[in-house]
């Protein structure tokens, strides 16, 4: 975004030289408004001075912005890691089934509630559209759950007929995992679903996240996958401790995996904004860092050329003068 | 599809497993002795807000906040 306002700065320039009209009054000589001989105009050095102090601002913001991004990421990063062990049991028991077939499919998207974060809720939203392509047709339904206000920006300008719920402000108090259950039941109770998908941007490393997508079945789809076979149909072979059904326990555990996996990916999601906030803060830094040197380049040309032109009227009016006597 | 056994008595209240083990985990948080026991109830801290949309509009979003394991 900081990037758009400086090249439209960069750009503004060049007809600001342009527009001025020829027949210009003649001013007095100050170092504001100046005309060369042949009539070239050049930028005055208050413009110029005035845009160097702006880009110079907006650098150090940037540049503070970068290690506040940096701090956090710190402080999330080992939470998102050690949380990747909550889910890792549960897709070692019931499978990972992202290619299932069912009628209800509800897309949960993650996103950030605040901007200047590169593009990862950007490819978010693309995913979870391609999912709602694939998982439409007869029969098939899907809905949205959003998280985070870019999302809901985005999607509301043409699937606003598809969200279901939306959530704002989840990111106020340090994320914990009360919160994100709180928020998963709240799900688990508003909206019907065979399977949820959950989107959301995996933190590989600082410059690395992948958009991901996590599937959790309901229980009752578990029940028909696991009489089909594969994975889920050894679930047969583990023993039942205590008085529950089988059927009690598929619903527990599905509940459990969804408030799981919403933790991870709530958790990675946080990490992936703000590396890509680093990023993006880095890397308008640079591009401010290299329009400051541009510009003072032009302002030192500029100086240059009026204290020139000064120089050659006093010869010229001193030896006008000379000839004269 | 009666099921055998009995339902227990968080499911039977409407409660989802979630909700049971956020309120076991708040008993046993509550357990603590200070100053562990206020960093511990620090962790429990709830705050979102949530709208549902119908038709395509958002209708007034609800508030939830410091409610741990309700």
């Amino acid at each position: 975004m900081a990037m758009a306002v400086f090249r439209r700065e960069g750009r503004r320039l060049l007809p600001s030289i342009a527009a001025r009209p020829i027949a210009a009054i003649r001013s007095p000589l100050s170092s504001d408004q100046e005309e060369g001989l042949l009539g070239v105009r050049s930028i005055s050095t208050q413009v110029v001075r005035n845009r160097m102090k702006s880009v110079k601002n907006i650098q150090k913001i940037t540049k503070a912005m970068k290690m506040v991004a940096a701090s956090k990421l710190r402080a999330v990063q080992g939470r998102a890691e050690n949380s990747r062990g909550l889910w890792q049991p549960f897709t070692a028991l019931l499978g990972d089934n992202p290619s299932i077939d069912v009628k209800k499919s509800v897309v949960v998207t993650l996103s950030s509630d605040k901007g200047l974060c590169g593009g990862i809720n950007s490819t978010v939203v693309k995913v979870s559209r391609a999912l709602y392509k694939l998982n439409s047709g007869p029969e098939k339904d899907v809905k949205f759950v959003i998280v985070g206000e870019k999302a809901k920006a985005i999607m509301f300008r043409d699937s606003k007929n598809d969200i279901s719920l939306s959530v704002t402000e989840l990111n106020k108090n340090p994320l914990n995992y009360a919160q994100v259950s709180v928020l998963a039941d709240d799900i688990l109770k508003n909206v019907e679903f065979d399977a949820l998908r959950i989107v959301y941007n995996k933190f590989h490393s600082v410059v690395a996240f992948l958009p991901t997508v996590a599937t959790v079945l309901s229980p009752e789809i578990i029940e028909k996958e696991s009489e089909v076979g594969g994975k889920l149909g050894e679930l047969d072979s583990y023993e039942i401790e205590g008085g529950e059904t089988k059927g009690e326990i598929l619903q527990n555990l599905a509940e459990f995996q969804f408030s799981c996996v919403m933790f991870n990916a709530v958790l990675e999601n946080a990490c992936s904004e703000m590396g890509a906030r680093m990023s993006a803060m880095d890397s308008s830094s640079r591009n401010a860092g290299e329009m400051l040197d541009r510009l003072t380049l032009t302002y030192n040309r500029t100086r240059q050329a009026s204290i020139t032109t000064e120089l050659i009227e006093i010869i010229s009016g001193a030896s006008a003068l000379e000839a004269a006597k | 599809m009666a099921s055998n056994a009995a339902v227990p008595f968080w499911r039977a209240a409407g409660m989802t497993y979630i909700s049971y083990s956020n309120i076991c985990a708040n008993l046993v948080r509550n357990c603590l002795k200070e100053p562990f026991k206020a960093e511990a109830l620090n962790r429990e801290k709830v705050h979102f807000s949530i709208s549902k949309w119908a038709g395509g509009k958002p209708e007034k979003p609800i508030l939830r906040s410091d409610t741990p394991g309700v």
